[in-house]
């Protein structure tokens, strides 16, 4: 329950500003969410352009829509390589710890993203889909092998 | 014995030389730069506005022109000249069992809003597994693309090139792309000092000193031409134009700078001042001595006649 007038506390902070009156009456009409928690996860900007795809880093609720409103950016990701081959992502490091610390969950790709970071702990699946990648490298590297072999064999 | 002392000497007359931001230095910096209102108010390119007209006395006129010349001072404020920054190559942890996961590299900027620019975390995850500090234009790429300031480019603009820099030198634009390069990089990145060595040796080339003069380069000119100890171009220069005390400064800022010379030495000796400074300074230092004592003799002509009449 003492989530819930967190929550409560943030949105009067947000639309009505000071004015402790107003903290101790809030409006029947403020929606609140009933047994939600703030994740903090990626969510599509720029939905208008098609095979173009940039991430925001957003605190929002549970159970608003992925690219519906949230409480606060703390920064983007785009996953498509620039000219430099970089994949270029930003944390507000300091907005990330107030809300990790209000308790905040964060998903699985913004935990994979902050353990690459070095801000979390490497994440398990990282190192899991990395070793996934060598071997399915690996497989194909052999496969290209006798399959040169092959041709070889066949032009003799 | 006698190599320790000599050891201990040098280390000594390290720390007495003068900087560029000891007051003294700047001061001098400052007369020698002169104060051309016409010049440093001279029609830019700006957005078209309708002339307006004021019907002053003299004496707010006069308040007019001090207001010109405070502010004529601040635009003239010298930008600094740092020493080259040390290359960053910090590791922060080395993980082999992420080799090979991505092609690209992951780079993480901090964008916290109240930390300076230079103290902010910039990292950047190969695509071997090392976690390292970002490089320092990669830092400054990134930050310019979070942090944008107005007129710098992300990429540097192609006329920091050599060959673009030799054709603009041939046009005599050495201030307009000095104040390109002030916005584009950090005082101690190596391309700013690159481009302003380059303008500066041109200058210097083909004694075009005055494109410079009442800017805010020409510190930075004559600080790099004294450390580099060619200054007698830029005093025959002053000499041609009747700046007599312009050149007296500038070579009491050389015999600042450089205490170890003859003409430093023998001038301490004898307390010299103005004309007598320039003399001893061309006697001893100088390559082309017979050239500033030339313009020494027709500088004492007007001032004999005058005397004379």
């Amino acid at each position: 329950m003492s989530y819930v007038g967190m929550m409560e506390q943030d949105f009067l902070d947000k639309f009505m500003g000071d004015g402790d009156v107003t903290r101790k009456h809030p409006s029947l009409l403020l929606k609140t969410y009933h047994g939600g928690y703030v994740v903090i996860r990626l969510a599509l900007a720029g939905h208008k352009q098609a095979n173009r795809p940039f991430y925001r880093i957003v605190a929002a609720h549970n159970k608003r829509a992925r690219d519906g409103k949230y409480i606060e950016q703390l920064g983007t990701y785009d996953p498509l390589p620039n000219v430099y081959n970089e994949k270029l992502v930003s944390f507000n490091f300091d907005r990330l710890k107030y809300w990790i610390g209000c308790g905040a969950h964060p998903t699985k790709p913004v935990a994979k993203l902050l353990g690459l970071a070095g801000f979390f702990p490497l994440h398990p699946m990282t190192i899991t889909e990395a070793e996934r990648q060598k071997a399915q490298t690996q497989v194909t590297q052999t496969e290209e092998g006798s399959e040169q072999e092959q041709k070889k064999a066949e032009a003799v | 014995m006698s190599c320790y002392t000599v050891l201990c000497y040098k280390n000594e007359y390290t720390m007495i030389t003068p900087q560029f931001t000891d007051e003294a230095v700047k001061d001098i910096l400052r007369r020698i730069t002169g104060l051309d209102l016409q010049k440093v108010f001279r029609p830019i390119k700006q957005e078209l506005k309708a002339p307006t007209y004021k019907l002053m006395t003299d004496e707010q006129l006069e308040q007019a022109v001090a207001l010109a010349k405070e502010q004529a001072e601040k635009l003239l404020q010298m930008p600094p000249v740092l020493p080259e920054r040390t290359p960053i190559s910090d590791v922060l942890s080395e993980d082999r069992v992420l080799e090979g996961m991505d092609s690209a590299k992951y780079v993480f900027t901090d964008i916290t809003y109240n930390i300076p620019h230079r103290e902010r975390f910039i990292v950047v995850r190969e695509p071997t597994g090392t976690l390292r500090k970002a490089t320092w234009e990669e830092r400054d790429r990134l930050i310019q693309v979070y942090f944008p300031k107005e007129v710098r480019k992300i990429s540097p603009p192609h006329i920091f090139k050599e060959e673009n820099l030799k054709m603009v030198f041939s046009q005599d634009q050495h201030e307009h792309v000095l104040n390109l390069c002030l916005v584009q990089f950090e005082p101690d990145s190596s391309e700013y000092i690159k481009v302003h060595t380059a303008t500066y040796e041109d200058l210097e080339k083909h004694d075009k000193y005055d494109l410079l003069r009442s800017t805010r380069h020409f510190g930075g000119l004559a600080w790099y031409l004294v450390k580099a100890r060619r200054i007698d171009g830029l005093i025959v220069d002053m000499l041609k134009r009747q700046l007599l005390q312009d050149a007296v400064s500038l070579v009491r800022l050389f015999h600042m700078v450089h205490p170890d010379t003859e003409s430093a030495q023998e001038a301490a000796n004898k307390e010299a001042t103005n004309i007598d400074l320039l003399t001893i300074y061309a006697q001893k230092e100088s390559q082309r001595s017979g050239y500033i004592e030339l313009a020494l003799q027709a500088y004492k002509q007007p001032a004999a006649e005058a005397l004379a009449a």
